[in-house]
């Protein structure tokens, strides 16, 4: 089992300062990251995503715990030494130098002979499509181009673990998507592990193989997209992906992993718990948007509950409603895709009933 | 549309109004700087008076002074033995001042750059002060230090380590010692200002490239420190080069610098057209190093800096 991870992440804790002043910027964080994996840490600024990727990198150093990379402990080992390379978020490219030696610093500082420097530098531009920029000074090339030369950079040495910093963050939205299909497809061809930072959930659900949901210093869920965005655990990780309801109740009874829960505003709603989850009194439910759908109260649906219609927002690919339920305080809010030339079926003001789709509501951890 | 003639008149105009903006400025620039160098230029070619001056009597023995001597009885010319090592010692110890500088000033400039921004200026200030204290003072503080009786010969003989005082003052080593500690700030800053511009990321990228730390210096940080260290180092070898009140006092007048000699032309010598030749030599080795650091650098720098 442990060789078939990548970078084993045991128990890491950061602190940064002193005495009162210190600060966990990652707390106890513990990971496996498969080989060959595309794998995202995602997270709002300050949550400690960033300071893991530099603790993996060796530009910084744990307080405690350990980083496993092919089943040595790397946690104290000098960032030269170790076989990772970072596509940092400004890029970093080395001003003296052409593209071309930017590129081939790694090998050359590996002590890889010359011709074969210059075989994989051309073979890099080649798989970046850069081959006609290799004697340009990076600062003659745009920013997507020089994106490009600095992912060329860190893949050249042929690292076990490349370590993307928010790479794309400086790039406009045409330039992001196209660089996105790109990621994906040299780390398709490398075959190499990529430990992807971001803060855009977007980003994170399109590309990644699994994702890791972070806050403040702590690892809430690693999962893979799908499931982080259907079946959240946390209240964090439902509300920081996506849009989401959150419903306040009780457990009522609890059977086969399925948990009945009596709420105020929405009756008895039977939801999923998650795995290992002994629940306890008050609990929340989420419920994604697009996971209920809006009936007319003469339409004869057994629903979930009723509310009053009180906004309707057009998004061009689907409408938003938002409902008040019945409880006079909850509002919810569904999603339902738009079909060609069709018809408004509700208006602002009308009762209507709400029908959650079977299996779509689950207990959160908190 | 206007007429290309009326065109023609406007930017003359325009040319002429620039040219008479720019009088004052010029005029001072020719009255403060070329003036005075192009009288310097007039004296070398002319003889000595017998009580200092010049006697309008148009001379090359300023010239063939510089590098050659008369002989007083036989009228024969030979090498200026004197000269030649007096402007051989100069370029020498200019040049190991300017080296010693660059080995003690970039680890300070570096060690000031990767402070806490708070804590920066006040290691600057530290640098800067004894900037504020007269060169001559600070110059007789070196010589209480190295003097026979001096701090450190005082140290030593009651530590017992010697016996009789070593000899440092007068000698090369006093002046350089003297030259490194007064040129040192001039060195520490032009390499402070370059690197703490210098993007640190770039070094955390060459070390996650597998750079050893003595690598990521040589071949990153000292290339892009170098128009820095370029311009600390002219910044020293100049006036190092014309040095006149270190060596002065320090060499104690038997470790003669070029700055010396041409003072000595001034004064006792009575020679101002040799003073002034010895003066524009001076000059044109600065002018042939400042070249030297444009072809090899200047353009360069520009490109990254």
């Amino acid at each position: 089992m442990a060789e078939s991870n990548a970078v084993e992440i045991r128990d890491v804790v950061k602190v940064f300062g002193f005495g009162e002043f210190a600060f966990s910027a990652v707390d106890h964080a513990s990971i496996s990251i498969r080989k060959n994996e595309f794998f995202t840490l995602l997270g709002p600024s300050g949550c400690g995503k960033t300071t893991l990727l530099r603790l993996i990198a060796g530009f910084e150093f744990p307080t405690s715990g350990e980083i496993i990379l092919n089943g040595e402990d790397i946690a104290a080992m000098p960032p030269f030494k170790r076989p990772i390379n970072t596509v940092f978020q400004s890029y970093a490219l080395f001003p003296h130098m052409t593209v071309a030696d930017n590129i081939g610093f790694g090998l050359t500082m590996l002590g890889r002979p010359k011709q074969e420097v210059r075989d994989r530098v051309a073979a890099m531009l080649k798989l970046v499509r850069m081959e006609k920029l290799a004697d340009r000074r990076t600062s003659q090339i745009s920013g997507g181009q020089q994106q490009r030369v600095a992912l060329a950079r860190a893949l050249a040495p042929q690292p076990k673990v490349l370590l993307l910093d928010e790479p794309l963050s400086a790039l406009d939205y045409k330039l992001r998507k196209d660089m996105q299909i790109e990621l994906k497809r040299l780390q398709a061809e490398t075959g190499i592990t990529f430990i992807f930072v971001t803060h855009d959930q977007e980003e994170a659900l399109t590309m990644s193989d699994r994702i890791a949901v972070m806050s403040a210093g702590k690892i809430l869920q690693v999962d893979t997209p799908r499931a982080i965005y259907d079946a959240p655990t946390d209240r964090f990780v439902a509300d920081f992906i996506g849009e989401t309801n959150f419903l306040r109740g009780r457990i009522g009874s609890v059977s086969g992993g399925i948990a009945q829960v009596e709420t105020p505003m929405a009756g008895r709603i039977s939801a999923t718990l998650p795995p290992d989850f002994v629940p306890d009194g008050e609990v929340t439910v989420v419920l994604r948007p697009e996971h209920a759908c809006l009936w007319l109260p003469n339409d004869s649906a057994p629903c979930q509950t009723t509310g009053t219609l009180e906004n309707i927002v057009y998004f061009g690919t689907d409408t938003h409603y938002h409902v008040r339920l019945q409880d006079g305080e909850t509002q919810f809010m569904l999603r339902e895709q738009n079909k060609p030339l069709q018809r408004q079926r509700f208006s602002v003001g009308d009762q209507v009933g709400i029908m959650f789709e079977e299996n779509a509501a689950r207990v959160l951890r908190n | 549309m206007t007429q290309p003639g009326a065109n023609e008149a406007e930017r003359s105009r325009d040319i002429r109004k620039r040219w008479l903006l720019s009088l004052p400025a010029l005029l001072i620039v020719l009255a403060a700087a070329t003036g005075p160098l192009l009288i310097v230029v007039l004296y070398s070619f002319l003889s000595p008076g017998p009580y200092g001056d010049v006697q309008w009597q148009p001379s090359m023995d300023g010239w063939i002074g510089v590098f050659l001597e008369r002989d007083m009885f036989t009228e024969t010319l030979s090498i200026a033995d004197a000269h030649v090592s007096i402007l051989i010692r100069s370029v020498m110890l200019s040049l190991v001042t300017t080296v010693v500088t660059l080995l003690f000033g970039f680890p300070t400039a570096y060690f000031i750059a990767t402070r806490p921004e708070r804590t920066r200026e006040l290691w600057l200030l530290l640098i800067t002060i004894p900037f504020w204290t007269n060169l001559l003072i600070r110059t007789f503080a070196v010589l209480q230090i190295i003097r026979n009786d001096g701090l450190i010969n005082g140290v030593l003989m009651k530590l017992g380590l010697i016996t009789r005082p070593i000899q440092m003052l007068f000698t090369d080593g006093a002046i350089l010692t003297g030259m490194v500690y007064v040129y040192l700030p001039l060195m520490v800053l032009p390499v402070y200002a370059n690197l703490e511009k210098l993007d640190f990321r770039l070094v955390e990228a060459a070390y996650d490239l597998y750079a050893t730390p003595f690598r990521v210096l040589t071949r990153i940080i000292i290339p892009l420190a170098k128009p820095g260290l370029i311009a600390g180092s002219i910044l020293v070898f100049i006036p190092a080069l014309g040095a006149y009140v270190t060596p002065s006092i320090l060499g104690g007048g038997k470790n003669l610098m070029l700055g010396n000699l041409i003072e000595l032309q001034f004064g006792q010598g009575r020679n101002w057209p040799l003073g002034s030749a010895l003066s524009i030599t001076l000059m044109l080795i600065v002018t042939a190093a400042l070249l030297f650091y444009v072809r090899n650098v200047g353009s360069q720098g520009s490109r990254h800096g």
